[in-house]
């Protein structure tokens, strides 16, 4: 089963996202995508490591090429987020990159060795501001991504302050 | 309680004024309104903003939003929904959209209904319609 869950900050995704393995019996790992590049992102790291604490994820940290992962077969996978994997396999070396392809087999991959696997994306495209050509292009990428990952996803599910929506099949 | 959510514009104070017969009188504004006031009215707007002016107190908005549900459990709160966008450059307005993210899990949580409106047309995200 992939369930790909999405929506805005602090809106309740990883609470949800990490409900689904609550039952599941096998070796389950959280990909955790968001490099510690400063004091906000450690807390935020922090904040997430303390809520998983005690839920039996082995945690790999992994802030790009998520094909590289060596997985055991029939896993459960928690990858949190898409919105930082897109950032970081895009702006790399004073250059940008459309890693639409790269991710999309990355999930494709994961989605190949996992008996469950959920994917935490974000909704970055409806605030309505114009940003400079860098941003709107994550925005454009983003969007790509999230639609292609809904694409082959079981269930896609929006959470909007902590009450979870189906946008594609069900709630566990 | 029950809240009211949904983006900017998108007809929900119109919603609750029709659906739970509201009149102006009814309704306090977020924005502007004296902080108590919020334990004695119908409806407030723009509570995502009363977050901001809590914070800008120093108040802390969920323990804010506890003496909210003791004291008025019957109000109507509409809130609009502010995280599905590019993280703020500033760092206050990134702790206030973070802040009016918890806020509103708490707010819905305890509430008995949810709403999201968008162009008008309601959705019930939890309870029943009536």
């Amino acid at each position: 089963m992939m369930t790909l869950v999405t929506g805005g900050s602090k809106c309740g995704k990883s609470h949800y996202a990490e409900k689904i393995f609550d039952n599941f019996a096998g070796k389950k790992f959280y990909i955790a995508t968001m490099e510690p590049y400063c004091e906000e992102a450690l807390q935020a790291i922090e904040r997430h490591r303390k809520i998983r604490a005690g839920k039996g994820f082995e945690t790999i940290e992994k802030y790009t090429d998520i094909e590289e992962i060596s997985l055991p077969e029939n896993c459960g996978i928690l990858l949190e987020c898409t919105a930082n994997l897109c950032a970081n396999e895009m702006f790399r070396d004073d250059k940008i990159y459309d890693p639409t392809e790269k991710i999309i087999n990355g999930f494709r991959y994961l989605k190949s060795r996992s008996k469950e696997l959920v994917i935490v994306t974000n909704d970055v495209g409806s605030n309505g501001i114009s940003y400079e050509s860098g941003t709107e292009k994550y925005i454009e990428i983003m969007g790509k991504i999230n639609r292609f990952t809904a694409e082959f996803s079981d269930n896609v599910i929006e959470s909007v302050y902590g009450i979870p929506v189906p946008l594609k099949g069900h709630l566990i | 309680m029950i809240m009211i959510t949904g983006g900017a514009f998108q007809g929900k104070t119109e919603f609750a004024k029709k659906i739970f017969s509201l009149n102006d009188n009814d309704i306090i504004d977020g924005k502007t309104c004296v902080f108590n006031d919020i334990f004695s009215a119908k409806c407030v707007v723009n509570f995502h903003l009363f977050i901001k002016r809590l914070m800008n107190s120093n108040i802390d908005p969920i323990e804010f939003s506890e003496k909210i549900i003791r004291d008025n459990f019957q109000i109507i709160i509409i809130i609009n929904e502010i995280g599905c966008g590019i993280i703020p450059i500033e760092k206050s307005d990134r702790i206030w959209r973070e802040t009016v993210g918890r806020t509103g899990c708490f707010i819905a949580k305890n509430s008995e209904k949810v709403i999201r409106v968008n162009c008008s047309i309601p959705m019930y995200l939890k309870g029943e319609s009536k």
